[in-house]
């Protein structure tokens, strides 16, 4: 079917209004932030979609879908725009949106119960400050928190802030509604708990739009308490001492809603004004009161713990301070654009793995030295390190962070910095037994090590894609890999 | 008794004096016989000062020409048989000097600002490597010691005035460079924050009382810049935001007003010279750069010092009338 | 048209950092750089090749061997010939001898206009340029932020020159030298992704003093007529942070600094 009779049909489906063809729109579809410099520069070398569309309902949703399905047309889930690993990117003629941008409404707050029902396209700012107003919270809070919406951040397994306390989006999500390919509308209802065979969300939570389109989405929510906050800071030796100054606190039963440690180049740019050369440690506790004074006191007691390698404390109003300008906004984002247009540089990628406690001290290391000796552009870092920000009793997370000077085409930014140094990450976690991909999700470009991340149980995620999504047209080339799309990677 | 040539500034006549305070440092004062070579019909600021002063007639050779030029030099050197020739360095200089070093084959260095007199041997030091580091240079061989000298690297006190004897040189110029000017502009005063030695920054703890800014900028001969917080709320114009996705500085003053000092804003600012925060909030990041913190209300802060100033540029009138 | 360009590799001075202690430059391999001044002659000499496809583009170079990778990426882009000076017995030349080796070789050269760089990041003297146009007898500018497109060629080229105060257009027969500065902003391209591997060792050429023959008192040291005896870091005060009030007393402060300091 050709472009304009595809056009065509989706303006009967919906109305002409909900069908976006703007070439502008269309050409910012076509990728995400993981090329963020080469859309900037006007150098995507990936095809344009046809159209976005905003369906107004499930049932819209479902007859696009349908629509897709019947002429094998590429779809691609899209709601806040957020996504960092190439997730909504293009690699198809003729795709299609999807746009949650009018399932914008929050249908229900139930303070009693404690659940919160928001269609898909409602930034989770928006649900954060209804709830706040009343004295509640989601407890989510990634750094996209103003601009992400439910969709996405469920798409794609989303993580946030205070993780630490609260969990990521899965440990949130109640129920949720969404539209598979074929059409056909599953709505998975709210219970605290069952046990009626597995647990079926967990193939929409994550799937990051390659096997469903979701519309609906009730969370958790919780009691604020804004007036317990405490902050600690504390300079450290190395990654090491920080990591076990966490491990400490964690294995012992307490949960610091952030509990973080970061290297010393990652540090300096959070806290020039007091890192002094120095690994960062920091905890943050909220709650009850009674909560949060036993966890006050488990962190000081890791902390005394680990003493030999801490090297002093920071004022507490410094991290208090730093983690109430912590977030983007649209304007940074904005802005980041703006500065990529003039000047050879943007504002740096990260890479976020997992792994046990044990084992992240050593991942940490072999990569930053790998990357030192032999990725060939080191010599245009202008930073590289990391920082732990997500704790479980067993194990936590490694962001790598690293930003460089391009001196290279536009068009070649992408295979001369950015993908061999997420490479070089990836391969040293997967040695080690770790994930690649803690929770940004694996988009398109980690899709070379979908496979090696998943083992024998990657059968599990391919039955799943089969069953779902037969004729292989939800978002081509996310989570599993796709010769055709190879080009677009190497 | 040296002898040392001083081409003329010909950006700041005034200036050529300076050049004998190098010739003073090599020789020490009242040892040597100067001669000013200029181009500039009027030169009474030098009478005095030098020992000669040779003028050269006019329409000789262009202002411009630093082969014509050379020609004069050279002539002059072999008349005269300098020991030293100092030119300014400035951007006819910087023509000049090293086609005349190679013409008399002798050794040239550039951009001299500062002289060392050892005893056996003068050391002429100069910056390299954008000004991070220091060398320090000897000349070798027989040819006149040549040197361009970087404009206000040396500042000269007048002695007693010299009996200066004025001549005209009119000998014909052989090489006549093959260039001519077409016009000259104006530079337009940019008023690019870039261009700025003197920055005056606003951030959100200024937002109600940004145009106040303007009146210290004046009063100190700078620009007005934002941080991205007064961008954002239309406050200030994009153009002299400074941050990583608007400007990067470098003055030698940066005056940050009700600023934060978030890394983005950070990003902007490279090699500032001294940086002044005032701040509310002795804590905020910024003031850790900073030389001087002041801890206070930003708009009684520029009142109490535009006072201050004013009181101090009056003073400063009464005593010149 | 044949356009020469006479360019300089340099260390990578933006990023050296001054050991205070041993007053030596950190690091003894910090990158080397074509000299920025020098991107902007290439940047432009191109810019004209592509206008005009029968102009000729040749890089030269004075070095040591270990800049080959740089000239073979100029080699990468649209440079039609490159060549490097090389020969140990060069080391430590002076610019007044750098100048003449040049010279030497780019007289058997045929060429309507050299292009090069006002001042390198490293010796900064901006001597080399105009030696070279004494020894070749030709006319010199440097500080040029402009060169008309249109009014370039092999008779002439008019250009724009930039002081403190002026703007000042110029134009000068050619064969001459013209200097650049980066403030022109001329950018050179980045060698593409497909293209950094291309091989094209044999499109450089390496001279030697075989090829140039001077004897050993005109060059290296023994024919240098100025000697770097000693370099040393420029040290700054260190810096102490002070904080005040908005009292008199702290006004008085900041307006004696700013006094001191000359801002008044």
């Amino acid at each position: 079917m050709d472009k304009n009779t595809i056009i065509e049909n989706l303006g009967k489906i919906l109305t002409p209004a909900q069908v976006n063809t703007d070439s502008e729109d269309l050409y910012d579809a076509s990728a995400d932030r993981y090329k963020k410099y080469a859309k900037v520069r006007r150098v995507l070398d990936v095809p344009v979609p046809a159209a976005i569309v905003y369906p107004g309902s499930a049932e819209e949703v479902s007859q696009v879908l349908a629509f897709c399905s019947e002429y094998k047309l590429n779809v691609i889930p899209r709601a806040g725009k957020t996504a960092t690993e190439g997730g909504l990117e293009n690699w198809k003629e003729n795709t299609i949106v999807i746009d949650a941008r009018h399932l914008d409404k929050i249908l229900h707050i139930d303070l009693y119960n404690m659940q919160a029902t928001v269609q898909a396209g409602v930034p989770l700012q928006e649900l954060e400050d209804a709830l706040r107003e009343k004295g509640f919270t989601t407890g989510h809070s990634p750094q996209s928190k103003p601009v992400a919406k439910f969709g996405g951040l469920v798409a794609t397994r989303s993580i946030g802030q205070f993780s630490t306390l609260y969990g990521g989006i899965e440990d949130m999500v109640v129920g949720l509604e969404c539209v598979f390919p074929d059409g056909h509308i599953s709505r998975i209802k709210n219970v605290a708990r069952r046990s009626g065979g597995p647990d079926i969300r967990h193939i929409v939570i994550g799937n990051e739009g390659s096997l469903c389109y979701i519309t609906e989405v009730t969370v958790k929510i919780f009691r604020y308490y804004p007036e317990n906050n405490r902050f600690y800071g504390y300079l450290v030796k190395d990654m090491e001492t920080g990591i076990k100054a966490l491990r400490e606190v964690m294995v012992n039963g307490f949960r610091p809603s952030v509990a973080r440690a970061y290297s010393e180049e990652d540090a300096a740019q959070h806290f020039y004004h007091f890192h002094k050369n120095r690994c960062v440690l920091l905890f943050m506790a909220e709650g009850p009161e009674g909560i949060v004074q036993a966890t006050c006191q488990a962190i000081e007691a890791a902390v005394e713990k680990c003493r030999d390698g801490i090297v002093e404390q920071v004022d507490s109003e410094l991290i208090a301070d730093w983690f109430n300008s912590l977030n983007w906004s649209q304007k940074d984002i904005d802005d980041e654009f703006e500065a990529m247009k003039e000047n050879d540089s943007h504002a740096g990628f990260t890479t976020e793995i997992s792994a046990d406690w044990e084992t992240i001290p050593i991942i940490y290391n072999n990569v930053i030295q790998r990357i030192r000796q032999e990725f060939p552009r080191a010599h245009d870092l202008t930073m590289l390190g990391g920082h732990s920000s997500h704790s479980y009793i067993n194990g936590t997370n490694m962001y790598f962070v690293y930003n460089y000077r391009i001196l290279c085409a536009p068009e070649d930014e992408m295979r001369v910095y950015h993908h061999p140094l997420q490479r070089i990450i990836v391969e040293e976690t997967l040695k080690l037994g770790g994930s690649m991909c803690h929770h940004h999700g694996i988009g398109k470009f980690r899709n070379e090590w979908t496979r090696q991340e998943h083992g024998t149980a990657y059968y599990m995620l391919e039955k799943l894609k089969q069953a779902f999504d037969p004729e292989g047209i939800m978002n081509f080339g996310t989570i599993y890999p796709q010769e055709e799309g190879a080009k677009y990677q190497k | 008794m040296k002898k040392t040539c001083i081409f003329q500034d010909t950006e700041k006549t005034e200036n050529t004096t300076d050049l004998l305070e190098a010739a003073e440092r090599m020789y020490g004062r009242g040892q040597f016989e100067s001669h000013a070579v200029l181009l500039a019909d009027s030169f009474d600021p030098l009478m005095g000062s030098f020992h000669h002063i040779i003028r050269v007639a006019r329409g000789l050779v262009d202002s411009y020409d630093p082969r014509g030029i050379c020609d004069i030099l050279e002539n002059l050197h072999k008349e005269n048989r300098f020991d030293s020739i100092l030119i300014p360095g400035t951007s006819l200089g910087q023509m000049i000097a090293p086609r005349l070093a190679k013409r008399l084959g002798t050794g040239l260095a550039a951009g001299v600002t500062d002289i060392k007199k050892n005893t056996d041997y003068i050391e002429i030091i100069r910056p390299a490597c954008a000004g991070k580091i220091l060398e320090s240079i000897v000349h070798k061989g027989n040819g006149p010691m040549m040197m361009s000298i970087r404009p206000n690297a040396f500042e000269y006190t007048p002695g007693e005035p010299l009996q200066t004897v004025v001549s005209t040189y009119t000998e014909p110029v052989n090489s006549q460079s093959a260039v001519k000017r077409l016009h000259v502009k104006k530079n337009r005063q940019t008023c690019d924050i870039r261009d700025s030695e003197v920055l005056i920054a606003g951030g959100g703890g200024v937002k109600d009382i940004f145009p106040e800014l303007y009146r210290l900028a004046d009063a100190l001969k700078g620009t007005v810049a934002a941080s991205r917080k007064l961008v954002d709320q239309g406050i200030a114009p994009r153009s002299i935001q400074v941050g990583q996705s608007g400007k990067t500085v470098s003055p030698r003053l940066y005056m940050a007003l009700g600023i934060h000092g978030s890394m983005q804003h950070l990003a902007g600012l490279r090699h500032i010279a001294s940086l002044i925060s005032i701040n509310t909030a002795a804590n905020a990041p910024i003031c850790r750069l900073s030389d001087i913190v002041v801890q206070g209300d930003a708009r009684q802060f520029i009142d109490r010092l535009m006072k201050k100033i004013a009181a101090y540029r009056s003073k400063g009138n009464e005593e010149l009338t | 048209m044949k356009i020469i360009c006479v360019v300089k590799f340099v260390p990578d001075v933006d990023s050296l950092v001054c050991d205070v202690e041993t007053a030596a430059m950190a690091g003894t391999d910090f990158r080397m750089i074509l000299n920025p001044d020098d991107v902007c002659a290439v940047a432009f000499a191109l810019g004209v090749k592509a206008s005009s496809p029968d102009c000729h583009v040749e890089v030269v170079s004075m070095g040591p061997l270990s800049v080959r990778p740089h000239m073979e990426d100029l080699l990468r882009l649209a440079v039609d010939r490159g060549t490097l000076i090389s020969d140990p017995v060069f080391d430590g030349s002076d610019t007044l001898v750098t100048s003449a080796v040049l010279g030497r070789y780019i007289a058997t050269r045929p060429f309507d206009c050299l292009l090069t760089g006002s001042r390198s990041l490293d010796g900064g003297s901006a001597h080399v340029p105009a030696q070279l146009a004494e020894t070749l007898g030709l006319d010199q500018m440097l500080g040029i932020i402009r060169i008309d497109p249109q009014q370039f060629d092999s008779t002439r080229a008019v250009f724009d020159v930039e002081d403190e105060n002026t703007v000042t257009t110029y134009e000068m027969a050619m064969p001459g030298v013209l200097g650049v500065t980066r403030q022109s902003g001329y950018k050179l391209p980045y060698v593409t992704l497909t293209n950094m591997r291309r091989d094209v060792s044999d499109e450089l050429a390496v001279i030697t003093n075989q090829d140039l023959g001077f004897s050993e008192t005109e060059i290296g040291p023994a024919g240098s007529l100025t000697k770097v005896v000693k370099t040393y870091p420029r040290t700054y005060e260190k810096k102490a942070r002070h904080t005040v009030g908005n009292d008199e007393e702290g006004i008085s402060y900041v307006f004696n600094f700013l006094k001191e300091k000359g801002f008044l």
